[in-house]
This record gives C-alpha cells, sequence and structure tokens, in this order.
C-alpha cells in the first residue's frame, strides 16, 4: 500500500507528483542488493538494437499509477490482441532501483533528468521516431532535449509546471510573486513541495538566480531564504491535494495537474486557483523510454504511438497537458476558467528546466536542503 | 535424537530468517555506510569513513535531540494512557480479558501508515474533529492540530500505545490479585496498596513496554512526515531523506548505524535490568 491518498483511492484519481515517499522502501532496499554495481555495466552497443513496431508479445508496462487513461489501455489490448501487463513505481528512486536490481520491463516513463540518468548509463535503447507516425505531433522544442541529445531514445510523454495553488474564497491579494507564500492571509496555511528541487529551485528563483543555480553562495543564499520562511509556514508537504482539498492549505507550492484533480475533489472548484511566478517558472516533461533489457520492444512502439495518437483524451484524463498539437485544444478547454494551467511551447521557452545535477552540484544541493529541514 | 538435539534442530528455519533478513541487510548497511557515490549517485562500495564525521556536525543534534524528546514524551503518554488499560483488562476484564485483548491488538490489522494517514483527515482544518468542536460552539475557526509537535507525538503515541499495554497486562496478570486484597487487609489506602505492591510488581512489564515504545519512536519518520510542520523533523526523516531525496546511500546508512547504536544502549540497560530482576526473583 503506498499510494498517498484515501480519498484519492476512493475518487480513483491521483496526480502522478502526488506522491506518499513514505511507501518505496521495499523497492528501495532492492536497489541496495544491486548497489555496488553501479549502472556502468552497460556499453552504448546495448543501446542500438535495431527495433520494429510490431507485435512481439505482452507489454510489460511500468508506471506512476493514474497516470494514463485506463481506457486507453483497454483499446489497446483489444485493438492487437495483446495484454498490458502493468505495475507501478511511487517514485523516481523506486524505479530506479526495480531497474537495477535487474528487472525487466518494456515501457517505463521516466522524468527528464532520470532519463538522462538512464541515457548516460546506457539503459535505453534508441527509438525510430520515423517509424513511429504519431511522433510527428510532437513539438518541435523536444526535437533536441537537453536530456537526450537528437532525440534518440525518448517520446516526450506530458508536461508540468510548478507554481502556487491558492485558496480564492479566502485570499484575494495574490500578486503573482513566490512571495505571496507569505501572504498574511493565509494566516499561516501555506505549504512548500517536499521535495528538495523544487525547493531549493523556488528559493533560487525569489533571489534572481538560475534555476538550476550552484553557485554556493547563491545557495547560500536561497538556504538563509528556505530557513527565514519556515516560521511562515505549515509544513513541507507533496500531498498537495489532500492538503488544499481538506482547508488546511491556503496556499501550496504545487504543481499544475494537482490543480485539476483537487478541483474534482471539492465542493466549489472555481474556489481553488493558481498562478504561475513572475520570478521564473519551473517547467518539465516526463517521456517514454525502453529500457535496453526488454523482451517486447515492438509492442512497446505501438504503444507509444497508439498512446501519442490519442493524446487529447490523455491530457484531459490525467489533468496533464501532452506535448503533442492535438491535446493542445482540448487540455485548453479543461483549464478554460485557469489559463495558467496551460504549458504551451511559449511556457516552455519561457519556463526553466531542472537540470540533472551530478557530483559536487548534486551534492551541495542534498546538503542545503538537508540543512533547511534540519534547521 | 536427543530432545536437545531436536531442539536446537527446531531453531534453524528461525536462525536462518534472522541471518537472511536480518544480518546480512545489516552488514550491507553497515558496509555501504563506509561507501561513496559516483557522479551518477550511485552507491560504491569503498572505506570512505568521513560519511561518520558528518553524522556528528552540530546542524544534526536538534533533531537527535528531538527524537528523543518526542520518544521520551510518547513513552510517558503510552503509560499514563497504557497502564490503566491494562490494569482494567487484568484485573476488571473477566469472561471478556481475551476480547478487550484482541481489541488492542485490532488496530494493528492495518498497516501504520494508513491508519496515520486516516489521522490527517480526522484531524484537519475542516476535519471530523473540528466539526463536531463546532457543532458544540467551541470552536467557529477550526483548532489548528495538525502540522504540530502535538499531532506527531500524538501519532506516535497512537502507533504504539499496545505495545505498552500488552507487556504491562501481562505482568498484571501474572501477579497474585490476592497480593492487593493483603495490601487492603493491613489497612493500605489505595494508592499505598499500588505503590508498594502493584507498581514493584508490574515494573519489569513497564520497563519492557517502555523499552518497546521507544525504540520504534525514535526512529520513526511516518508521524512526522504526514503530521508534522516545518519545526518537527526527526531523524527518521532526515535518514529517509539521505535513501529518496538526496540520494545519498552512503550517509543514510552511516546514520542509521549511529542510531541503532545508540538504541542498543538502551537495549542493554534494558537486558541488564530484567536479567537482574529475573535473578532477584530466583532468590
Amino acid at each position: 500500500m503506498s499510494r498517498k491518498s484515501i480519498e484519492g483511492l476512493l475518487a480513483g484519481r491521483m496526480s502522478r507528483r502526488d506522491v506518499l515517499k513514505v511507501g518505496g522502501g521495499v523497492a528501495l532496499g532492492a536497489g541496495l542488493s544491486a548497489c555496488g554495481l553501479g549502472g556502468g555495466s552497460a556499453s552504448e552497443a546495448d543501446t542500438t538494437r535495431v527495433i520494429e513496431p510490431k507485435i512481439d508479445g505482452d507489454l510489460v508496462y511500468f508506471n506512476w499509477a493514474q497516470y494514463l487513461n485506463p481506457s486507453l489501455i483497454k483499446k489497446f489490448e483489444r485493438k492487437y490482441g495483446v495484454q498490458v501487463r502493468q505495475s507501478n513505481f511511487d517514485s523516481m528512486p523506486a524505479m530506479m532501483a526495480k531497474l537495477r536490481s535487474g528487472n525487466q520491463y518494456d515501457l517505463i516513463f521516466p522524468s527528464a533528468e532520470f532519463a538522462d540518468k538512464l541515457i548516460k548509463e546506457n539503459q535505453l535503447l534508441e527509438i525510430p521516431l520515423d517509424k513511429l507516425p504519431a511522433t510527428e505531433d510532437i513539438y518541435q522544442f523536444f526535437d533536441d532535449p537537453w536530456y537526450d541529445p537528437g532525440s534518440k531514445h525518448t517520446v516526450p510523454y506530458s508536461l508540468y509546471l510548478t507554481g502556487l495553488g491558492y485558496r480564492a474564497d479566502e485570499i484575494d491579494t495574490m500578486t503573482g510573486s513566490w512571495r505571496d507564500l507569505t501572504n498574511p492571509q493565509a494566516e499561516g496555511r501555506s505549504y512548500i513541495l517536499d521535495d528538495f528541487q523544487e525547493g531549493i529551485g523556488m528559493a533560487n528563483l525569489v533571489n534572481g538566480y538560475e534555476l538550476n543555480a550552484v553557485e554556493p553562495d547563491q545557495l547560500e543564499a536561497s538556504k538563509e531564504y528556505l530557513i527565514g520562511l519556515k516560521p511562515d509556514l505549515r509544513g513541507f508537504s507533496s500531498d498537495t491535494i489532500t492538503n488544499m482539498s481538506s482547508g488546511n492549505a491556503w496556499i501550496q507550492h504545487l504543481w499544475n495537474a494537482d490543480v485539476i484533480n483537487i478541483r474534482y475533489r471539492v465542493d466549489d472548484p472555481t474556489s481553488i486557483k493558481f498562478q504561475q511566478n513572475r520570478e521564473g517558472i519551473p517547467v518539465g516533461s516526463d517521456v517514454f523510454a525502453i529500457p535496453t533489457n526488454a523482451e517486447h520492444p515492438g509492442t512497446a512502439l505501438l504503444f507509444i504511438d497508439f498512446v501519442l495518437a490519442n493524446s487529447p483524451k490523455n491530457a484531459t484524463w490525467t489533468g496533464y497537458p501532452m506535448p503533442t498539437n492535438g491535446a493542445e485544444k482540448p487540455y485548453a478547454d479543461l483549464v478554460k476558467s485557469e489559463p495558467e494551467l496551460q504549458v504551451t511551447v511559449e511556457t516552455l521557452e519561457k519556463g526553466q528546466q531542472f537540470a540533472n545535477l551530478e557530483g559536487t552540484d548534486r551534492e551541495n544541493w542534498d546538503r542545503v536542503w538537508t540543512e533547511v529541514r534540519a534547521a | 535424537m536427543s530432545e536437545r538435539r531436536f531442539a536446537s534442530l527446531t531453531l534453524l528455519p528461525g536462525a536462518a530468517w534472522l541471518v537472511l533478513l536480518f544480518l546480512v541487510p545489516l552488514g550491507i548497511t553497515l558496509a555501504i555506510s563506509f561507501g561513496v557515490t559516483d557522479e551518477l549517485g550511485n552507491a560504491l562500495y569503498a572505506w570512505h569513513p568521513e560519511n561518520y564525521d558528518r553524522v556528528f556536525d552540530p546542524l544534526f543534534a536538534p533533531v537527535l535531540l528531538r527524537s528523543v524528546g518526542y520518544a521520551a514524551a510518547t513513552v510517558a503518554l503510552c503509560l499514563l494512557i497504557g497502564y490503566p488499560v491494562a490494569y482494567y483488562i487484568a484485573r476488571f476484564g473477566g469472561r471478556y480479558k481475551y476480547l478487550l485483548v484482541a481489541l488492542v491488538v485490532l488496530p494493528f490489522l492495518v498497516n501504520y501508515l494508513i491508519r496515520v494517514y486516516a489521522w490527517t483527515a480526522i484531524l484537519s482544518d475542516e476535519g471530523l474533529v473540528n466539526g463536531v468542536l463546532e457543532d458544540l460552539g467551541l470552536t467557529s475557526d477550526g483548532v489548528r492540530f495538525l502540522n504540530t509537535p502535538w499531532a506527531v507525538i500524538g501519532g506516535l503515541t497512537y502507533g504504539y500505545l499496545a505495545f505498552m499495554i500488552l507487556p504491562i497486562y501481562a505482568a498484571l496478570d501474572r501477579m497474585n490479585p490476592s497480593l492487593i486484597e493483603a495490601g487492603k487487609d493491613l489497612y493500605a489506602t489505595g494508592w499505598q496498596t499500588f505503590r508498594h505492591v502493584t507498581w514493584p510488581a508490574t515494573f519489569q512489564g513497564v520497563l519492557a513496554g517502555s523499552v518497546l515504545v521507544f525504540l520504534p519512536a525514535v526512529g520513526d519518520f511516518v508521524s512526522a512526515q504526514l503530521l508534522g510542520g516545518p519545526d518537527t523533523y526527526m531523524v527518521g526523516n532526515l535518514i529517509q531523506q539521505q535513501f529518496f531525496d538526496a540520494n545519498n546511500f552512503p550517509f543514510g546508512a552511516a546514520l542509521t548505524t549511529v542510531l541503532m547504536a545508540f538504541l542498543l544502549i538502551f537495549m542493554v540497560f534494558y537486558l541488564r535490568s530484567a536479567g537482574r530482576a529475573a535473578a532477584e526473583a530466583r532468590a
């Protein structure tokens, strides 16, 4: 039992980032036994196996729970006469641990930075985009993404951005700034995400630095900002949907799709509003990827194409914008009253993406977050 | 086969279980606690004892102290709540005794995480408790229970209460009730009887319960994560963060090792005390 919200289970809808980190200990433990092998055992040759989009068996599918419209899975199964054997992870580290301990999956959904990691470790097969007609609809923005030069190993799946959700029935003085977290009207009912990247990234933006700033003096200033923010906060929590729908949070640092899911839960959906912030907008994407040890990569390719071709249905069901031309309009209709939830190419260009920090840069970020939490 | 040989053989499954699922993981944890991470954040076995230097960074002292403080408060609350419950069941449970014990254990059939999660719904600003308080006219604004140290300690108490009740119940149940009657026959007041007869006779149960509650409460992270606020960070959260967010398995393992060593001190203290009590009982 690792999903976050009991109410969410009842409602049957969850946001993919609405994740309980308490859950994945078992999977992480599995990773420990493989630890020490690192990921470096694969070579680049492993990634260039030629694969064709045709059925080569049932699809072994590994994704966040509730992160793909289930009716698409049923349709795919009917259309091709195969089964989609689903399993779920509840965090990126848990997904990595499962991969490292040798489990075979045909299709996984890493975030951009974990895709970067997997590509560097030669863990992902090259994907022949020219054989997947639906990929033509993908925004050109993703022709050469930072995490996958030449877009050779991944296909973008979904888009998200981080901002502030708030209760418009309680608060009418939002100013479009991250500093609204300390809005006195919230009376101490502000939460920030319990996520080192989003936390430090937000502080960097408030201080006028790059989202991914790694300069020690800048990180120090951001750390001080976060520590100074603590007395005004009610908590660090990524359980955004419960926080807002239970009335505990009047202002919540969150991902855009959470707002859609919160609105499904509350009596007055229009009371839940969302703002992007002028100091900077963290944007991100998750991708489709096929691990090198996949047994049925052909079915996986067909599935990717099928899901992309049905992006509109998928976007409106999951609450996440999808990076295809066809999905933009239906999603815009869904968020008509709150257009800042939309992630368009323009938003992507204006926003900043989290980098996959490595070595001492990564260590410094971790240290800062640990110090903020422990202070 | 002698009885003794046979008895030793029956230990094998348990011993294998302990070696495989306790000693081996413990060994891996210890080995990783001296490890390093590579550029990609993977843990590698190495000789890097500096991980332990960081554990003793003064930065973490408040976190450790807070954990010990919360756990001590939890023990005190569990004792205050648990002792009367155990006393009632043992002395006045009658034919319902086993049913009442079963009721104490019943919540444990549901995962701790789920139960604490349920508390977030019960205690939230627009939750069940505040709803009742509002209906009674006691509050209009909603009392802020959640995200406070009190909520964390409450969650811990709720989570580990049965560990206190059961050993005290066992001690009370073992105790000869005529001792209490003898106290009364000798004109002792209820309080005097309790202080000089019942309490000493059940002290080992109290001690066992306290250790059983304290150990998991110190290392707990669920309660602080779900019910806590910005300033309720416990050592369990710190360790969990190293494994999940920070991807720093070696430091997480070093913290785990130090925490276990610290808890072992309490364990040794308890075992010695229990051993002495057993020796006195024999004498």
